[in-house]
């Protein structure tokens, strides 16, 4: 591409974007569930289950905290999701069709679909994280921790985004809602939500062993506690997997195409 | 690939056996061939599911043959989607607009997407909002917007980029006679000004004889027949003129008369018909001579060929909706007919 058609490129992923976002201001009731979700789940488990902290060998340092790694992976994911139901309810009403035929390069509506969730996204961490510290959550993480830790939801973001993107390219239609959002949830709750790792018993233990889910969770709350641990596993993974779903993402948009 | 095909035209369309079919379906395009020349308008005339739409698909880049080959500004849909979006701009059938946004945040949008300078994009939008006449509606949201309305955003947002090919697809389905006409004055401004090759489907008989150079008639994704809208009527046959006399007993010397004009053929009920054997201008004389023989006329009709009568001819079929938009009978008014003097 020479810098003409890189001016175009990026020009026509940053008004993807713009009108992503312009959406979620001018329709509220888009941008709430996603935040809604997170919040909600922040309530419940910071507040209703924090006796879990008081768990023997439960050895976090504080459990609104503990629960603060799950929620900023989970807001995150979410809202990746939301994403694709944006691209499917744009193929639906027809301005994907729009957006295929203005965009010389159409790579560049799944890269302005994603910048637009990532803007999203900060406006979510601001008010988790606003929302967590008025509950009393301590950080000892220093501000390289805490960088890190909001990357790896970052990187969750796109994950989520990639997975959903590739199933809206191929269903172009809201019906395929579940299809996006079930698995991540799955996913997540196969995950050490509630206690640490070690404290897992039973058939959980070793699903939430695999789930890849697991080094995210385990690599954003130990950046919160200031004591980093198996970063490069959770780095590593969410690489390995924003790979695999950005062929995926990439396989749909292409299936998009050829469906016309 | 053929010789034709090869010779890329500067900003005309070449295809040569293009083929669509669909899974577990039948082909919706099955094998056409057609030229449209630079800066010409090209009626693509057919009756629903006869195959226009996924043709105007196929030349967009919006979905890829399934065999042959189309080359649309002298580049191939296939291989050079991206070059070919470039050159072309688009409305098809549904308008494709987000109800939220505003006519103006549309035309942003569409600059944006082209990549069009910062510079120029405001200037652009707002140049192309009033030459389709919407620049009192420009700030409010297009879920508020008519039908009409809408169809000259879509119109407006194809050419931000000052496209050179221009397709547009059943532009004027469900539009009121003065938004039809309007966009038909700037569909003309665009190919006789611009020089635009204009793309256009319709089912609408009078919009292709209106609008177009050429028309292609196709049916069951075939071409049944391609010309001038008059090269194309000139070879069903000349016009024909059927009168009823109010006095039936006058019938024998009313068709003599018409018989000096042409050859007898079937006529509806108790009217009479003749072929003429020359062109319409021979309509004035014959009502002299009834008006001379005092014959008073019920009705007097001119049956010039249509091409409802070249796409019957072709197809054994009307063209779906053919009577209400193209006709070329002219009742007389009942109260004063023919000869009435």
């Amino acid at each position: 591409m020479n810098d003409s058609g890189q001016n175009m490129y990026f020009s026509a992923a940053r008004a993807v974007a713009w009108r992503y976002l312009h959406n979620l201001y001018s329709k509220p009731a888009v941008f709430i569930p996603g935040l809604v979700f997170p919040l909600f789940f922040l309530a419940a488990f910071a507040g209703g289950l924090s006796a879990v902290g008081d768990t023997p060998r439960f050895d976090y340092y504080d459990f609104t905290a503990f629960q603060f790694g799950f929620i900023l992976i989970q807001a995150s994911s979410l809202a990746g999701v939301f994403v694709g139901f944006s691209i499917a309810a744009d193929f639906e009403q027809g301005m994907g069709r729009r957006l295929m035929l203005a965009t010389s390069r159409r790579s560049a509506i799944l890269l302005g679909y994603a910048a637009g969730a990532a803007l999203r996204l900060i406006v979510v961490w601001v008010i988790i994280t606003g929302v967590s510290l008025l509950a009393g959550m301590e950080v000892r993480g220093n501000g390289y921790d805490l960088a890190g830790m909001y990357m790896l939801g970052l990187l969750s973001n796109v994950v989520a985004l990639l997975f959903s993107a590739g199933i809206a390219f191929r269903f172009r239609s809201l019906q395929a809602g579940p299809l996006m959002q079930m698995p991540v949830f799955i996913a997540l709750f196969l995950a050490p939500v509630y206690v640490p790792q070690d404290l897992l018993t039973g058939w959980i233990e070793p699903v939430a062993r695999v789930n890849p889910v697991t080094a995210l969770l385990n690599g954003a709350r130990s950046l919160m506690a200031g004591e980093p641990t198996g970063i490069l596993l959770a780095y590593g993974v969410a690489a390995g997997m924003i790979a695999l779903l950005g062929i995926w993402a990439l396989r749909g948009l292409r299936k998009a195409e050829m469906a016309g | 690939m053929g010789q034709g095909a090869r010779k890329a035209q500067p900003n005309g369309i070449e295809v040569e056996g293009l083929v669509r079919e669909f899974k577990n379906g039948p082909r919706a395009v099955d094998g056409i061939d057609l030229t449209v020349e630079p800066g010409e308008i090209y009626g693509f005339l057919g009756p629903n599911g006869a195959g226009k739409s996924t043709t105007v698909h196929m030349l967009t880049t919006l979905l890829p043959p399934t065999a042959g080959s189309a080359r649309v500004a002298g580049l191939d849909v296939a291989t050079q989607g991206a070059e070919v979006r470039k050159m072309i701009g688009a409305a098809l059938q549904e308008a494709a607009l987000d109800p939220n946004l505003t006519g103006r945040e549309h035309m942003k949008l569409q600059t944006a997407l082209h990549g069009l300078p910062k510079a120029q994009r405001a200037r652009r939008g707002d140049e192309l909002i009033e030459r389709v006449g919407l620049s009192d509606a420009a700030d409010r949201r297009v879920g508020g917007y008519s039908g009409g309305m809408k169809r000259r955003l879509d119109l407006a947002l194809a050419l931000v980029h000052g496209p050179r090919v221009l397709f547009l697809d059943e532009p004027t389905t469900g539009l009121d006679p003065q938004s039809r006409a309007s966009l038909w004055a700037e569909v003309t401004r665009l190919s006789v000004e611009d020089g635009v090759t204009v793309f256009l489907t319709t089912q609408y008989l009078e919009e292709a004889d209106q609008l177009a150079n050429r028309v292609g008639i196709i049916d069951a994704g075939r071409i049944a027949a391609e010309g001038t809208p008059a090269a194309l009527k000139a070879e069903i046959g000349r016009p024909s003129v059927e009168v009823l006399p109010v006095d039936p007993a006058r019938r024998p010397e009313a068709e003599e008369i018409l018989l000096r004009f042409g050859t007898a053929v079937p006529a509806s009920g108790e009217a009479l018909s003749v072929r003429l054997n020359d062109g319409i201008e021979v309509l004035a004389a014959i009502v002299r001579s009834f008006d001379s023989a005092g014959i008073e006329l019920a009705s007097l009709g001119l049956n010039e060929p249509t091409l409802d009568d070249v796409f019957l001819a072709k197809t054994g079929r009307h063209l779906e909706g053919a009577g209400e938009a193209d006709s070329g009978e002219m009742p007389l008014p009942e109260a004063e007919p023919a000869g009435a003097a």
